[in-house]
């Protein structure tokens, strides 16, 4: 008896790292997974069926179910076959998994387009195309219990200098997240964020001197670090039981499982006319500087 | 004697609505401004010279001193000539407000390719444009007091169903407002984000059984609903006196003036080894479910 039995998933990015482990935690559960990956190198150039290959054979070897898929998340129509193998495959959609991701790091005042491009078009718009004809699936059978699980980053989430690129999509896939929670609710399917810590080639990449210290400390012989870990807490977030968890961000870091906070308005000033720009100024320095200077953890 | 005396700015988006409105008081407030608007419409097409004309032919003829820029800032080479024109024509660059942006409203399941590309061009990668070129500035001058503004947008925040493309490059700015928050403050440069509400154009658009409540409602003879008024607290932002205000959203609203918290992490489940996915999922119930249920999110 596992915690996803009858259920069908795709992981994208599964080929390596967290969405490996994720789509073999899944497949132990009782599910079954497509697993999604170009096979490219982190900076997102070339492509190999091995990876996904790779992680398929385990889960055969091991008494579950999986096939590959190997198209990039960011081709539009590509997207659209990866949802579809899914459906011709297993014959339903349950649990869609946005991992893939690259990365091109670099401080914004030397970041090219070309960078800037790239890590936008895998994160953002690859999350986006694939839940766009997910969500058509999902709208027509309204069945219930769907899920869309989307990788959000510590990055995004306070701000890492050296990844403006991928900080924006990150927080982007935020924004996403949310909207997709509000518009989809109402056939049947919850829509959530995951910010992971663990060692991977990913954060392999990241100079020291970036680290946010949140997200990538990597520590390769630490069990703490291991991306198996991350794949823990989304068993129970891809179950029918999680219903009640919707338009949330879920720290996944080591053995530690973390809510986060949504944004809410703090301090508030409510005028009855236009403000003054002069008494604007005092009155932000009044209430909203002694916030921010002192600022604290929430809660 | 203004607040923005002897200080330089380039304000994006800036021929119609908040834009104009930040221009023209910026300008009042003593501020030369480089007045940057393509002149399209809502959804990104076409291109015309009066916005922008118009805005700076107002400045000029009430004493202040502005020039136009017709560029689109989705268009990376472009973008270094807004810049460029700042310090030509005026000689430095203080400010950089990104207010350009554009709708393309869709549900998810109906929204094209095309929809997402263009308005996460306009609003993120226009972001981005116009701030490395800056960022290259300050960083060789190094003279402080600069200042990133830019906009994202409650629909963003609280993800706003129609909006999945919108929502995502508005969080997408918070994102990328942190990660130069977070690289520029060396150099001498504050990075917020804006999240506006008003009556505009961009808010007519919207159909009445999408807006939210306290975001957008077209009430066009309310003077609350003005965008003159998100204008006020960005001279603050923009003067010499707010080099503690970095990294934060600030919310403008009809009178309110809003601080946004950050995200947090307020709730946690510990663990001394890895989680088994049943051990995960009584502990997603007992911890974090009273928190979201209960929406208590402030302690």
């Amino acid at each position: 008896m596992g915690m996803l039995d009858n259920r069908v998933a795709i992981v994208t990015g599964a080929g390596r790292g967290i969405g490996a482990e994720i789509s073999k935690l899944f497949a132990a559960q009782g599910a079954k997974v497509i697993v999604n990956d170009l096979g490219g190198s982190v900076d997102g150039s070339g492509a190999a069926a091995a990876p996904a290959d790779e992680v398929v054979a385990y889960i055969k070897d091991t008494g579950g179910e999986a096939q590959a898929n190997y198209s990039s998340v960011a081709d539009y129509n590509a997207a659209e076959g990866i949802i579809q193998q899914a459906l011709d495959e297993y014959g339903r959609l349950d649990i869609l998994v946005n991992v893939a991701g690259i990365l091109r790091d670099r401080m914004v005042f030397n970041m090219t387009e070309e960078e800037w491009d790239a890590v936008v078009d895998v994160h953002m718009k690859g999350t986006f195309n694939t839940t766009k004809y997910a969500s058509i699936y999902w709208r027509t059978e309204r069945e219930g219990h769907y899920r869309l699980i989307n990788f959000t980053s510590g990055s995004g989430l306070f701000g890492a200098p050296g990844q403006p690129n991928y900080a924006a999509a990150k927080l982007g896939i935020v924004g996403f997240t949310y909207s997709c929670a509000n518009a989809l609710g109402r056939y049947g399917v919850t829509s959530n964020a995951i910010g992971p810590g663990a060692a991977t080639r990913m954060t392999d990449t990241v100079p020291d001197e970036r680290r946010s210290g949140v997200v990538t400390e990597s520590t390769d012989a630490d069990p703490r670090m291991s991306p198996a870990n991350v794949a823990v807490p989304i068993v129970y977030m891809a179950s029918e039981a999680s219903d009640w968890l919707n338009g949330q961000v879920i720290g996944a870091m080591g053995y530690d499982i973390s809510l986060y906070t949504q944004y809410a308005v703090q301090r508030q000033l409510s005028g009855t006319e236009r403000w003054d720009v002069e008494r604007a100024a005092e009155e932000i320095e009044r209430v909203f500087k002694p916030a921010v200077t002192g600022e604290r953890r929430v809660g | 004697m203004g607040m923005l005396d002897n200080r330089v700015a380039v304000v994006t988006g800036a021929g119609r609505g908040i834009g104009a409105e930040i221009s023209k008081l910026f300008a009042a407030e003593g501020a030369k401004v480089v007045v940057n608007d393509l002149g399209g419409s809502v959804d990104g097409s076409g291109a015309a010279s009066a916005p922008a004309d118009e805005v700076v032919a107002f400045i000029n003829d009430t004493g202040g001193q502005a020039v136009a820029n017709y560029s689109s800032v989705a268009d990376y080479d472009a973008a270094e000539g807004i810049i460029q024109q700042a310090i030509d024509t005026f000689g430095d660059l203080d400010i950089l407000v990104n207010t350009a942006g554009i709708l393309r409203d869709r549900m998810v399941f109906n929204m094209t390719e095309a929809e997402w590309d263009a308005v996460l061009d306009v609003h993120l990668k226009g972001t981005f444009n116009t701030t490395k070129y800056a960022s290259i500035h300050w960083r060789t001058e190094r003279k402080g007091h600069y200042r990133l503004i830019n906009f994202s947008s409650v629909s963003g925040i609280f993800g706003a169903p129609g909006q999945p493309n919108y929502a995502a490059a508005k969080m997408g700015v918070v994102g990328f407002t942190y990660s130069c928050a977070n690289a520029l403050g060396r150099y001498g440069a504050t990075a917020n984000a804006i999240s506006p509400g008003a009556s505009t154009r961009m808010t007519d658009t919207v159909p009445e059984e999408r807006r939210r409540e306290g975001s957008v409602q077209s009430e066009e003879e309310d003077p609350q609903r003005s965008p003159a008024n998100v204008a006020v607290p960005l001279v603050y932002m923009a003067s010499e006196q707010s080099d503690w205000l970095t990294g934060q959203i600030v919310g403008a609203s009809g009178y309110d003036l809003q601080l946004f918290n950050k995200p947090a992490v307020i709730r946690q489940m510990r663990g001394t080894e890895r989680w088994s996915p049943e051990g995960a999922a009584a502990q997603f119930e007992q911890v974090f479910k009273p928190a979201v249920e209960g929406g208590g999110f402030f302690g």
